[in-house]
């Protein structure tokens, strides 16, 4: 019995057995996401149905769209019907236009992580030298630079920052389109051109966090021990550096990371806004004016998966930089 | 963030070394597009269900109507090329145009018009008012439709055709659900696709009966950020747009690449406050609200000057438009109203909307204007949907609110004012004004009927039903190389006869 054989291995090794587990815990999340937003949705005052038909309506016409979206049953028979259909892959229709929420939800997700990506490259591109440039030279003009900067890139809005990168690559220089988005795979080019104006605002505003979190756990791991010693048995600094001081700070860099990138897969509803972006944050704001509830739930449900997916993959990358960490 | 720029600028200059200021080119050969922005997406494409401009600024331009309204907004042969009416004014016969077609080839013929005023009033849909006094449709042959009416109805054209809420649609596409996502109509652009949160690409209707367009489609973009939209349009990237920073409007008018039109709309904004509640169901308190605000600093700060104030709701230039001017801003006026009153309100709770963001900026003006007559005005600022709930269920001393669209005299004021209006949520009641405005629906001598609007539209003002505020402009601006095209009053876009010299653009 081959099967009965294996099993015991896949359920000893710890890489599966971590998987396993940490697929279950993220089901057992996203149910309780999902409960939590039925529940929101449902408190939060505003008609869905009301809205649908503007200011000017008949109670009769009121009546009529309300029982035809099925907004007329129970609360509770409408939540396990939504849980059962969602099992099954299938989120339900817009309440605004009877289109599937997966099918939209997934016209929406690769510009959402198009920028997501772009933005965290720039911003490790940023974070990553300044970071480590200013916590080696803590306390010199040039730290001061990046420290006062990046309180600057902290401090400023996004929307204005959009606006400003808009007023000076696309209005003044033309180098760029103002707005608007084309899927990678349709045109590269176009693609590449039309995220780089928003992937610059996220990725400043995120480069500007992460080179202080980065700084500060350069300096911390840079006063440890093992740093001091490595430094008096006579290794280069770009030794010490590299290998010593940068790779022990690299759990909290990756820690940030994931939060930054899960931030911004969550959706930038202000830079997508600027932008013209059609991405997930102002699908979500939308579907919130509008009380689209399969769309929000939906909604909801795959930011949470993304955000789970990205923790899962952080973990297994603590365990790639740091031997120590076990799968546990 | 020094070596980032770096970085980023020489990435740019690679960048665009490949092409600068391209058009908008969403697959599909977009040689002779025009590409507009609009402020938002459309929530569906079902005439007869949407209640959002966003979806008419599109549906404008895929779908007909028996009659629609000229530039001057009065009613015009459309799907319909000529229609009599009985000398009783209970039966209208339309004749339809010949050879009209969908956009999928199927002829349009009466059962389509029959199905579609069927649909909206079987199925009760919003606009089923327009047709409540319609007691029979039928199309005795396939190119006639004949309308019965219970009383006369002189309003039945604009009713038919002021909007396209009245599009004739196709059942085909209306039992198939597709009509929704994929509506097929008659107009001189037929839907082609769209991408959520970005775009909705239209083709040209080559057979469209008053004459294919002149651009090979249109493309509508969604740029919510104004100035964003502005900057494309400066740039090239877009051809139109209403989407505009209303402060901006005097730089634009400077920019000679750009053409603007800032014109008077139907559209109007008022206050209205709860005669359900005390003690606001005394006329004069109400009037002191109405001499208390400053309408000057409110069309200032909510419009930077480019709307008109109104104290009624038709605007100027209309065949409707009563000259009328009793209030302006006269604190002590508003003292002795209170005093005469006897009373002394503390407390007014005014529910505006960050859906329209000219409600928030003139509460707080309206707020500093209350003051001196020691009234606080607590702002309410809460989403659409919340403050759709709040205003149906009564919940406010005042409100702040447009209605768009209108044309007759009917829309104007019926449904806010008359006692049992599905739209008056102030709850007004006068015996008088509902007489007015029930003859004023069944009279069909055209200047009798002024006469009594006039009338009606007088003693609304007087006992401040509504405090009218301003009739905002339409604005909208587009490039030099696009001709053929104007800002219409009514605010319907219509992009059919516009024309685009190509190369223009960067």
């Amino acid at each position: 019995m081959t099967r009965l054989g294996r099993s015991p291995v896949l359920v000893t090794n710890p890489v599966v057995r971590f998987l396993a587990r940490r697929l279950l815990y993220s089901i057992v999340v996203l149910i309780g996401v999902l409960v939590v937003v039925f529940a929101l949705v449902h408190v939060v005052p505003g008609d869905p149905v009301r809205i649908a038909l503007g200011t000017r309506y008949t109670p009769q016409a009121y009546d009529a769209l309300r029982s035809a979206s099925g907004m007329d049953r129970p609360l509770i028979e409408q939540f396990f019907g939504y849980m059962g259909s969602a099992l099954t892959g299938d989120l339900g229709v817009s309440f605004r236009n009877g289109d599937p929420v997966t099918v939209t939800l997934l016209e929406r997700l690769p510009a959402t992580v198009s920028l997501a990506f772009v933005g965290i490259v720039i911003a490790l591109l940023i974070a990553l030298p300044a970071g480590i440039w200013s916590a080696l030279h803590e306390g010199r003009a040039s730290d001061a630079i990046v420290r006062v900067t990046s309180q600057f890139g902290v401090s400023i809005p996004d929307f204005w920052m959009g606006i400003l990168l808009i007023a000076l690559f696309a209005s003044t220089l033309h180098w760029l389109p103002t707005s608007g988005y084309r899927p990678l795979f349709d045109d590269p080019a176009g693609w590449l051109r039309h995220v780089i104006l928003p992937g610059l605002t996220v990725g400043l505003v995120a480069a500007a966090i992460m080179t202080r979190y980065i700084r500060s756990a350069v300096l911390e791991v840079a006063a440890m021990g093992y740093v001091r010693t490595a430094r008096s048995k006579g290794l280069p600094p770009r030794v010490v550096t590299m290998r010593h001081t940068v790779r022990n700070a690299a759990i909290p860099v990756l820690t940030i990371t994931g939060i930054q990138l899960a931030t911004i897969l969550g959706g930038v509803i202000v830079v997508e806004v600027v932008f013209a972006w059609p991405g997930l944050g102002r699908l979500v704001y939308n579907a919130v004016a509008a009380r689209d509830y399969p769309v929000i739930q939906g909604a909801v449900l795959l930011i949470a998966a993304l955000f789970l997916l990205i923790n899962l993959i952080v973990d297994a990358l603590y365990a790639v930089v740091d031997p120590r960490i076990r799968l546990s | 963030m020094r070596t980032a720029v770096g970085i980023v600028a020489s990435l740019v200059m690679t960048l665009s070394a490949c092409s600068t200021g391209e058009r908008v080119d969403l697959g599909g050969g977009s040689s002779g597009r025009l590409v507009a922005a609009i402020a938002g997406e459309p929530d569906q494409l079902d005439p007869n269900k949407t209640s959002a401009y966003f979806s008419f600024e599109v549906l404008e331009n895929v779908y007909d109507t028996l009659v629609e309204p000229d530039a001057d907004l009065q009613m015009r042969p459309a799907l319909a090329e000529s229609w009599q009416v009985s000398p009783d004014q209970l039966t209208w016969t339309f004749h339809l145009r010949r050879g009209v077609t969908f956009h999928d080839g199927s002829p349009l013929t009466g059962e389509d018009v029959v199905y579609t005023y069927r649909r909206i009033i079987d199925e009760e849909l919003s606009n089923a008012d327009k047709l409540s006094a319609v007691t029979d449709v039928r199309a005795p042959d396939p190119s006639t439709v004949v309308i019965r009416l219970q009383q006369p109805t002189p309003n039945l054209l604009t009713n038919l055709g002021g909007f396209k809420g009245m599009a004739i649609v196709q059942r085909k596409n209306v039992e198939s659900g597709q009509i929704a996502t994929h509506p097929i109509g008659t107009g001189p652009f037929a839907f082609e696709s769209q991408k959520s949160g970005d775009a909705i690409t239209l083709k040209a209707n080559g057979s469209y009966w008053a004459g294919a367009p002149k651009v090979s489609g249109v493309i509508f973009r969604f740029i919510p950020e104004k100035s964003t939209a502005l900057s494309a349009l400066q740039v090239g990237e877009i051809d139109w747009t209403d989407s505009i920073p209303p402060q901006r409007v005097n730089q634009i008018k400077d920019d000679d690449s750009v053409n603007l039109a800032v014109t008077p709309s139907n559209d109007y904004w008022y206050l209205a406050l709860n005669e359900a509640r005390k003690p606001w169901n005394d006329m004069r308190i109400r009037q002191a609200i109405a001499y208390g605000i400053d309408r000057d600093a409110i069309v200032a700060a909510t419009s930077y000057g480019t709307a008109a104030k109104n104290q009624l709701a038709v605007p100027k230039g209309s065949f409707w438009y009563t000259d009328y001017n009793r209030y302006h801003y006269d604190i002590e006026q508003a003292k002795r109203l209170l005093h005469e009153a006897n009373a002394s309100p503390q407390n007014l709770d005014m529910l505006v909307t960050t859906e329209y963001p000219e409600t928030v900026t003139a509460a707080q003006i309206i707020a500093d204007n209350l003051a001196p007559l020691g009234i606080t005005v607590n702002i309410r600022t809460v989403d659409f949907a919340t403050w759709l709930d709040e205003q149906n269920s009564g919940h406010f001393d005042m409100l702040m609110m447009g209605w768009l669209g209108n044309i007759d005299p009917d829309d104007f004021y019926y449904a806010q004012h008359h006692t049992n209006g599905s739209s008056n949520a102030q709850k007004y009641s006068n015996p008088e004004v509902d007489r007015l405005l029930d003859a004023g629906r069944v009279e069909t001598n055209q200047d009798a009927r002024a006469g009594i609007y006039r009338k009606a539209a007088t003693i609304i003002g007087d006992e401040c039903s509504y405090i009218y505020l301003y009739n905002p402009s339409v604005i909208q601006a587009w490039t030099k190389d696009m001709s053929n095209y104007d800002a219409r009053r009514d605010k319907a876009i219509r992009f059919r006869t516009a024309s685009i010299t190509e190369g223009g653009t960067q």
